[in-house]
């Protein structure tokens, strides 16, 4: 019974060597190129891995189905092989498990490339807005210094309404003065025409006068000679 | 070029071209070098990208102004005004489209050409110089339409205010004018030194620089570079600077200026003095701000150096071309 399940287990090990092997001896009869021989030796270069262990088991398990010797011993080298063939499945799966965890952080890589490029068009974006805000904030601040230059050269003039009232102060002041002097103009007038009239009555009683004194004389001249012709 | 001809070397005018990538400049040989922004700008530019791609004899005297317009670059040099084509000097070929001369009343001694600039209204080129006269060159037709005289000694600067159409001129009588463009008429004369504020009898009474926006004109000289309000005619803001500046600009909230002393001043419309940035030439004679090109946005200065300093950042000098 055991020989059969060995035999079976046997005739299964070795269809699955076969195609192991298949990899490995069709190479071995042809010229390994080099590429061949670097892969391989990355994989396993030391022979201490899971390639020295797979020809062990399977060095095991052609001398086990040849073996003839106690069914104990036979049965040991069984469980051996079975422990053998429980490490490389272990070492498989971890390899698996290795894998998987690569192709994982790849994607999360991939993940964090994408969010990385995003924020960098929105700081661009951002960057332009920027720019955007400090032009508009230059124009502001021109026109705010424009606007105090002009506001200090103002300032500097007297007020509109200050102004305003002197002018009319002095256009009272003015209105004022204008008047007095027609008062003035007009009392002159008045006082000259007075005064024309008196010298002008006294010039003429003057000349009453003389013409009297005149016609007084007159009138004594001729008599006199009259008196001294008769 | 040996070593004493570039220690006596002045750079008295630049310009940027159309498309912004590259800067004119001219210097008192009478050469213009042809500097390619782009590569000294770029991040793997050596010291050969510092120089000049195409330096080339442009005038007899030296080239005391450099304008361009779309397409085309003008240059003024003893008392001519020479026109050349942007892609024709980016091909390396430097061969003139026009050469013109204004009318001079006498001919014995040709005066030289200051200031020019383009008047975008009716497409003309106002040009002054030293007979102190204003020439106006209509450029659709290439003839000299107008002469304005009113000045009484040579013209140092033009400037042109868009909004009102009129032509700002400054000149060693002190005085700066204001024309109507289309009559031809001096509309203001404001005489700066008369003002107390401004003037600076130790430096003199003439004008070396005026820039305005319309609103607002910057002039100085032998005065101090002060700040205008063009509708009353006041000055509004004294910059206490030492020194005469010869151009100054307005550049976003702040104003750049040039002249005398190895910096670039900033100052704030109030009046006062923010910064004064090192560079390279002695004393700066020209200023000039790359508006057409985005990414080339720098500003370029030129004195009494073979060396134009170029900053990418207003703070502080990037780097130097050379002639």
């Amino acid at each position: 019974m055991l020989a059969n399940v060995s035999s079976q287990i046997a005739q299964q090990l070795l269809d699955f060597f076969k195609q192991y092997l298949k990899g490995c001896l069709i190479p071995a009869f042809a010229p390994i190129p080099d590429e061949v021989i670097r892969k391989r030796l990355l994989i396993d270069g030391d022979g201490a891995g899971d390639d020295r262990r797979i020809n062990v088991l399977l060095k095991s398990v052609t001398k086990w189905c040849n073996s003839t010797g106690t069914p104990e011993e036979g049965f040991t080298q069984y469980q051996r092989m079975m422990g053998t063939l429980a490490q490389c499945e272990f070492s498989m799966g971890k390899t698996l498990m290795v894998y998987d965890m690569n192709l994982r952080e790849m994607e999360n890589y991939e993940k964090i490339y994408t969010n990385i490029e995003q924020s960098i068009t929105s700081a661009h974006e951002k960057i332009a807005e920027c720019k955007k805000e400090i032009q508009r904030a230059k124009r502001i601040r021109k026109n705010r210094q424009e606007y105090d230059a002009l506001a200090k050269v103002i300032q500097q003039h007297p007020d509109r309404h200050e102004t305003l009232k002197q002018l009319e102060a002095l256009d009272k002041e003015l209105q004022l003065l204008s008047r007095t002097k027609e008062n003035v103009d007009a009392k002159l007038e008045l006082r000259k025409k007075q005064f024309h009239v008196l010298l002008s009555t006294i010039q003429e009683l003057q000349q009453t006068l003389e013409n009297d004194e005149k016609s007084d004389n007159d009138d004594i001249n001729q008599e006199s000679p009259a008196e001294n012709g008769e | 070029m040996g070593p004493v001809e570039l220690l006596h070397m002045s750079v008295f005018s630049q310009s940027f071209s159309p498309c912004g990538r590259f800067l004119a400049a001219g210097n008192n040989y009478g050469e213009i070098a042809l500097f390619s922004l782009s590569a000294a700008l770029s991040p793997d530019a050596t010291a050969l990208s510092q120089k000049p791609v195409l330096t080339f004899t442009a005038h007899d005297g030296p080239v005391f102004s450099l304008l361009s317009n779309d397409s085309q670059l003008f240059s003024a040099g003893n008392g001519e005004i020479s026109c050349w084509s942007w892609s024709e000097l980016v091909k390396k070929n430097a061969k003139p489209l026009w050469t013109k001369r204004p009318n001079y009343k006498s001919s014995l001694e040709i005066p030289e050409i200051n200031a020019m600039i383009i008047n975008p209204r009716d497409n003309s080129l106002v040009v002054g110089g030293g007979d102190n006269n204003i020439h106006i060159l209509d450029l659709e037709h290439g003839v000299f339409k107008s002469v304005l005289q009113g000045h009484s000694d040579y013209i140092h600067c033009v400037s042109v205010r868009e909004r009102e159409a009129e032509i700002l001129s400054g000149g060693e009588d002190g005085a700066v004018r204001m024309w109507d463009s289309r009559t031809g008429q001096s509309v203001h004369c404001v005489e700066i030194y008369k003002y107390e504020s401004c003037a600076r009898p130790q430096y003199g009474k003439w004008i070396s620089c005026l820039t305005t926006d319309s609103d607002w004109m910057l002039c100085g000289g032998g005065p101090s570079l002060s700040l205008w309000h063009l509708r009353s005619l006041s000055p509004t803001s004294v910059f206490p600077l030492a020194g005469c500046q010869r151009q100054a600009a307005f550049y976003q909230d702040m104003i750049l200026a040039v002249g005398e002393g190895p910096f670039v001043s900033h100052c704030l419309l109030g009046g006062e003095v923010k910064a004064q940035i090192p560079c390279t030439p002695q004393s700066l004679n020209t200023l000039q701000i790359n508006a057409n090109s985005t990414e080339h946005r720098v500003l370029t200065v030129g004195g009494s150096s073979d060396h134009i300093d170029v900053f990418t950042n207003l703070s502080y000098k990037t780097f130097s071309l050379s002639f």
